[in-house]
């Protein structure tokens, strides 16, 4: 689930778990190694803790519902009637 | 009861540290009056400007000309709409150049372009262009730093979640900490309060995932606290019945949609609007500004759907385009694009109409941002007579923060923990807390949805009458009186999400009731009981109030 953190470039700086503007995630410093991502389903994928990781150590998944619908912009043509 | 913290005091309170609010915050320490922003996540990412945009309007009288009514036009008929009064829709105009000017001072690139401001997007062919193209990607930050560097006091993780008025006037707010898993009280009085909440999202479906409340397009953790809690003082609300409905790309709900420099198209290669045939980063399709129930119309008659098609776009602005979609914030969707091999200059992007969210509508504000509640202050999406988004809230933001500023040394400070109206909001609270198990607050945010949906639902195709309206009001005080009595929460977090969720309830309220009383159909705001747009109330704003638990409801002149 979005985020996802790679602990092994994560550091526990706990920036991500300082700036997220849902408040997604969970960080005691004095007890946890790296921060948890604890309401996953709360994350609006805005990219701030992609962008402000010092390590570059998250990356966004982004969930199935959320696919951005497209197709060939050449099928956009009138349909040929069928015979 | 959940523990209280010591008091804080202050001279002005700004709550909610978004563009609005940081700007009203520089502008009060500027007049000396000792500041504080109490922010529900970080000033640095909060909020929907989180991670950028790149539109503000303004007026640039060496590129618009002395006539300020041209561009006041423009305003009325862009995507911010024509919910305004008019005098505070001209003092915004008069003093954009003078924050754009400001925040490219202090950090944020305001011309990206070269040596002067350009004018690029969101606009009509052959009219004047009077959103100023800008690299906002930084904004947050430039605007945090710059705040501390005027000795502004921001205290993160400390969402209001009440006003204290006394004898009158504001004197104050409770807050919850959320740093911590044990949620905890604060109270700080406040000779004024500014309040900056932004945007209500989560009251009503989400249109394009309904089972997932935060695939929406402005920022999901905003959700009309500044409506609510003022209206429980007394405060008067303006235009709350009047739907706004974003369009952007489907399923990922995101704002930015004239970020894309492209045509919209049926799916026969038709266009879907009248504007242009071929967009350019300075003319781009504005149907999805102006007619986004469009892409609804589409998918319900069947000759849909609809989408943006940027194949005819020259490649130079493609890269503009990507370029732009940083400045707005879009990494997300950049590097969705990226990852899955969606090429906008071979594909074509779905449009869809997004459920309703409360932008552009509720708290009136005088000339000076203050609201009918003394010592009281509003800027940003939350107001209801004045609309301008990112330029609105830093512009309206200084204005009001300045006022507060300057007239906070007049008020006494008042020992707000005090009031009753704390401990009765703290007892509350503290009982989601103190009960061992019980309903959770997603039940509670899905269930206002589902009211909102079947019985206040906005167009096209759906329809408001008496009998649904009254209905809705009945089961939403039903719905307010179990989650009252069944709300449980573990921690912090959740307390807040909670709230929330009684925020949305308000909301809901508020809407219903107002949408009760404008016995017309105007915009997306459909009665069927009432299917004429009344010409008398055109140049007339509704306002909704409460007055001793009894709801007030009063027509008003538009302000020119």
């Amino acid at each position: 689930m979005p985020p996802v953190i790679d602990p092994s470039k994560c550091v526990g700086c706990g920036t991500c778990a300082d700036i997220c503007n849902s408040n997604i995630f969970v960080f005691d410093r004095s007890r946890d190694k790296m921060p948890q991502v604890k309401f996953p389903e709360e994350c609006w994928h805005c990219d701030s803790c992609v962008l402000d990781c010092p390590k570059g150590a998250i990356t966004l998944r982004i969930p199935l519902a959320f696919t951005l619908l497209h197709v060939d912009a050449g099928s956009l043509k009138p349909q040929e009637a069928k015979s | 009861m959940l523990e209280f913290n010591a008091p804080l005091s202050t001279d002005v309170l700004v709550v909610g540290g978004g563009i609005g609010g940081l700007c009203a915050a520089i502008a009060s320490a500027r007049t000396g009056a000792r500041t504080m922003v109490a922010e529900k996540a970080d000033t640095r990412r909060s909020g929907s400007g989180a991670t950028g945009n790149d539109h503000f309007a303004c007026y640039y009288p060496k590129a618009h000309g002395s006539d300020i009514r041209v561009i006041l036009k423009e305003l009325r008929q862009s995507l911010v709409g024509a919910y305004h009064d008019e005098k505070l829709s001209l003092r915004f105009l008069e003093e954009s150049i003078h924050m754009v000017d400001r925040w490219q001072e202090w950090g944020i690139n305001m011309k990206p372009f070269g040596d002067d401001y350009e004018f690029m997007g969101h606009a009509y062919p052959g009219r004047p262009r009077i959103w100023l193209k800008y690299d906002g990607h930084n904004q947050k930050q430039v605007l945090t730093r710059q705040a501390k560097k005027e000795g502004v006091e921001i205290v993160n993780h400390l969402p209001v979640i009440d006003l204290i008025e006394m004898d009158g006037e504001i004197a104050g707010a409770l807050a919850l900490d959320v740093s911590k898993d044990t949620p905890t009280f604060t109270v700080i009085r406040a000779r004024k309060v500014v309040l900056s909440t932004g945007t209500a999202n989560r009251l009503y479906p989400a249109a394009g995932s309904p089972g997932w409340p935060f695939n929406t397009a402005f920022c999901p953790a905003c959700t009309g606290a500044a409506q609510a809690q003022a209206w429980r003082i007394g405060a008067k609300m303006v235009n709350m019945e009047m739907p706004n409905r974003h369009a952007g790309p489907k399923f990922f709900a995101r704002a930015g949609k004239s970020t894309w420099i492209g045509v919209y198209r049926y799916p026969n290669g038709k266009l879907l609007g009248p504007f242009v045939d071929r967009a350019t980063r300075y003319v781009g399709d504005i149907t999805c500004d102006v007619w986004n129930s469009a892409y609804t119309d589409v998918l319900l008659n069947g000759s849909g759907p609809a989408y943006i098609d940027c194949t005819q776009t020259k490649p130079e602005d493609l890269a503009f385009m990507r370029e732009g979609m940083i400045s707005e914030g879009l990494t997300t969707l950049v590097d969705y694009m990226d990852r899955t091999g969606l090429d906008v200059s071979r594909h074509a992007v779905e449009f869809m109409q997004y459920e309703p969210h409360i932008i552009g509508r509720g708290l009136e504000i005088d000339i000076d941002g203050q609201t009918s509640v003394p010592g009281l202050y509003a800027a940003g999406d939350m107001v209801g007579n004045f609309r301008a988004d990112i330029a609105g809230a830093a512009v309206y933001g200084w204005i009001a923060g300045g006022h507060a500023g300057a007239s906070a040394a007049s008020c006494e400070l008042k020992n707000a923990e005090t009031s009753p109206w704390v401990a009765e909001r703290a007892q509350l609270y503290s009982s989601f807390v103190e009960r061992e198990s019980g309903a959770a607050w997603k039940e509670a945010n899905l269930a206002v949805q589902q009211i909102m949906d079947s019985y206040a639902a906005a167009g096209p195709h759906r329809l408001r009458s008496a009998t649904l309206l009254t209905a809705g009001l009945k089961y939403m005080a039903d719905l307010r009186k179990n989650a009252i009595n069944e709300i449980s929460v573990p921690d912090a977090h959740s307390l807040m999400r909670a709230i929330e969720t009684l925020d949305l309830m308000d909301n809901g309220e508020i809407v219903m009731h107002a949408a009760l009383e404008r016995k017309e159909t105007r915009g997306m705001h459909q009665r069927s009981d009432y299917t004429f747009t009344n010409p008398l109330l055109s140049d007339k704003f509704l306002e909704v109030w409460q007055e001793n638990g009894t709801v007030r409801t009063e027509w008003r002149q538009c302000w020119n």
